[in-house]
């Protein structure tokens, strides 16, 4: 029998955007809200303490059931799937896009340019921070422009960071702390960072996860929570181009098929489903998918890739107190004029690279007892090494995408999807460039503190992914407007990271949510105050 | 849960302690490190899911369990030093029983690794030792105390200085 559930807006996914804008719209509107989640519950507050220490004893992962076993897709993409999604695990690194992002094209001749500034975007910046509680410390305000101050203080520096911004400093770098989902003051009934060093799975509930907004709006009566149910496809109203019908399936009760009816639908499920449910929603009127009339869906998948390495420094430090916080500089994301296009970040950590306790010398010889002891002693008397990492700006080319896998499909036999990421020429014929740059950058560093550089190494990797239904003015090159909305269905909106334009050279999260904060504000102009 | 756990032969366990743990550690170091080995074989899940890897789509199980074998090789230490020198290890002197752990440690290290990932019972006890806050703290002469919480107080500090076994 089917059951149907109806709602003023149904939000398609259970993560940290559909929670920015469940929030909103249950603060500003009347509007009934219903959100679905294909997965479950996984490990709460009180339980995480205790899959903490298996995780940390046998490398357990501390979020049990959090993914569907034959839901998933191949190519980079989260394995999460649960009320919470993929930031129920997150180290919480929330620093914003840089100015410079949103007008690439413009101030460079590379890349795009976004349908918003950051002006733009700015106030939904703060907002994010605010309802996920960032602690922080502003950097140069040229490059790190803000109109008010974070909600909290940073993080304190360990005697480690604090060495090591010494060092940055007589280099002229200079670096801050990084912005943290974590709280350094009480703040919404959570409670203050307690340097567990396990920010994946935080058992004092300092860090933010999605899941503490859902329970509060859940406890306040102000949304519905449909768990354990995958939306397989969106289905057209008759004879219109607005959504009616989000046909799902119960995993507890898959024989009792259900339908989410509302006015306005809202898909926030992360840069692979997204784009992966409108394409399984193809209809007569939209054979390639829906919101895709102009064939953009699924193109533009954007990601960032890196430079790291290990710089050996002579000084003596001692790994372990904190070393899930980090020190951020913002120079090389803002760099003024430049001959050949780069801009990156660049963040520092403490490392024990090289010096941890080893079975075998160089020689290779067997160590036994106290000479196990003796020569790690050594390695860690003798100097401290520091990691360093550059997320460096990829530009996206229309062929980087994500397209329906017949060869790969769940239980139900649905396609999964399959992401084939691709950079655009103009990043592969500057990546020496980029590369040998960041380097030698790393090599400035190392100087300054008469260390030296260990090793580098460069990823490929399409980090803090998005993209595939890309925002823009002109329907012919984009999936949404600067809402969010689809240019093809007036009440269907994509909101966080499918949307961006490019990814950046800063984790994407905060302005994943900001983004989905500025959707919110556009649904709630419909919705009864 | 699946079966109970194979115990450990625990005297032989604590002579392959001996020769292979830091001197320094001291008797009650040492039973106190073998005791949190123990401890953490009873512990042990085999094939548990194990944490996400970023961006790997795939889960990741550890492996079958290592306690059967693990049990076997103590077993057979002892009987390779009853049938070599006609005692048992624990009545072995230091270098003898290093010198009965060289073969079964030839293809281990360099580094340590994890204790789970099977291996010799020996590179078990030391990479589960070593991965310690007891260990970095002996090690650096310091309370370091990794992975406990601790608040925010007092972060920029220098640790304190005399770490005890």
């Amino acid at each position: 029998m089917t059951r149907v559930v109806e709602s003023d807006v149904c939000i398609i996914g259970g993560g940290i955007t559909a929670a920015m804008v469940a929030e909103r719209l249950a603060e500003r509107t009347s509007a009934t809200i219903t959100v679905i989640e294909a997965g479950g519950r996984t490990a709460s507050l009180e339980e995480r303490a205790g899959t903490r220490a298996r995780m940390l004893a046998y490398g357990e992962n501390p979020f049990p059931n959090d993914h569907i076993p034959d839901q998933t897709g191949t190519g980079e993409m989260y394995r999460q799937m649960v009320v919470g999604g993929s930031a129920m695990h997150w180290g919480g690194a929330v620093p914003r896009y840089s100015p410079e992002d949103f007008r690439l094209r413009s101030l460079y001749g590379v890349g795009f340019d976004w349908p918003i500034s950051f002006d733009d975007i700015e106030p939904y910046y703060q907002e994010a921070e605010e309802r996920i509680g960032v602690a922080g410390e502003q950097g140069p305000p040229d490059c790190d422009p803000r109109s008010k101050p974070y909600p909290m203080p940073p993080l304190p520096l360990s005697y480690n960071l604090a060495r090591m911004r010494e060092w940055t400093e007589r280099a002229e770098v200079p670096f801050w702390t990084q912005p943290w989902a974590r709280n350094t003051e009480p703040y919404r009934g959570r409670n203050v960072c307690e340097r567990c060093d396990t920010c994946a799975v935080c058992p004092t509930g300092a860090k933010y996860t999605p899941d503490f907004a859902f329970d509060r709006l859940l406890a306040d009566g102000r949304i519905g929570l449909v768990d354990r149910t995958l939306v397989r496809r969106l289905e057209l109203e008759p004879g219109s181009d607005r959504i009616a019908v989000a046909h799902a399936l119960d995993r507890a009760a898959p024989g009792d098929p259900v339908e989410f009816h509302a006015g306005t639908f809202v898909v926030a499920a992360g840069h692979a489903w997204s784009s992966h449910l409108l394409l399984l929603s193809a209809t007569g009127r939209f054979p390639d998918g829906l919101a895709n009339r102009t064939g953009n869906l699924g193109r533009y998948m954007t990601g960032h890739w890196y430079v790291s390495g290990y710089i050996n420094l002579p000084m003596r430090l001692y790994p372990g107190i904190f070393a899930n916080n980090s020190l951020l500089s913002h120079r090389f994301a803002s760099p003024g004029p430049l001959d050949r296009y780069l801009r990156h970040d660049l963040r520092l950590w403490e490392s024990g690279v090289g010096r941890q306790p080893r079975l075998r010398d160089d020689d290779g010889r067997l160590l036994w007892g106290d000479e196990i002891m003796a020569d790690w002693r050594t390695r860690t008397e003798s100097g401290a090494t520091a990691r360093i990492r550059a997320y460096y700006d990829v530009i996206p080319d229309g062929d980087s995408r994500l397209t329906l896998d017949a060869a790969r499909t769940n239980s139900l036999g649905d396609p999964m999807p399959r992401i084939d990421y691709r950079a655009a020429q103009a990043t592969l014929d500057l990546e020496s460039h980029t590369r040998d740059t960041i380097t030698g950058r790393f090599e400035h560093l190392a100087r300054a503190a008469d260390g030296t550089v260990r090793s580098t190494s460069g990823s490929r990797l399409f980090e803090h992914p998005g993209g595939g239904c890309r925002m823009g003015d002109d329907p012919a090159t984009s999936v949404v407007d600067r809402w969010g909305r689809t240019h093809d269905h007036e009440n269907l909106f994509v909101v966080g990271a499918p949307t961006i334009v490019s990814s950046g050279c800063a984790n994407g999260t905060l302005t994943f949510c900001a983004l989905s904060l500025m959707a919110a504000e556009e649904i709630g102009r419909e919705m009864p105050a | 849960m699946g079966a109970a756990p194979v115990p450990l032969p625990g005297e032989t366990l604590r002579a392959v302690a001996e020769a292979v743990l830091p001197a320094e550690l001291g008797d009650d170091g040492r039973e106190r490190a073998v005791a949190a080995f123990e401890r953490w074989c009873e512990g042990l899940e085999p094939v548990a899911e194990l944490s996400h890897p970023y961006l790997v789509p795939e889960t990741r199980y550890s492996g079958p369990d290592p306690r059967p074998g693990w049990a076997a090789q103590l077993e057979g230490l002892d009987k390779e030093c009853m049938s070599r020198h006609g005692v048992s290890l624990a009545g072995l002197d230091t270098a003898g029983r290093r010198k009965l752990l060289e073969q079964p440690l030839e293809g281990a290290g360099p580094g340590l690794g994890s204790p789970a990932n099977g291996g010799h019972v020996a590179a078990a006890l030391m990479a589960h030792f070593y991965s310690s806050p007891v260990a970095t703290d002996l090690c650096y002469g310091v309370t370091i105390a990794k992975q406990q919480c601790r608040g925010l107080e007092g972060a920029g500090a220098r640790p304190a200085m005399g770490a005890q076994p």
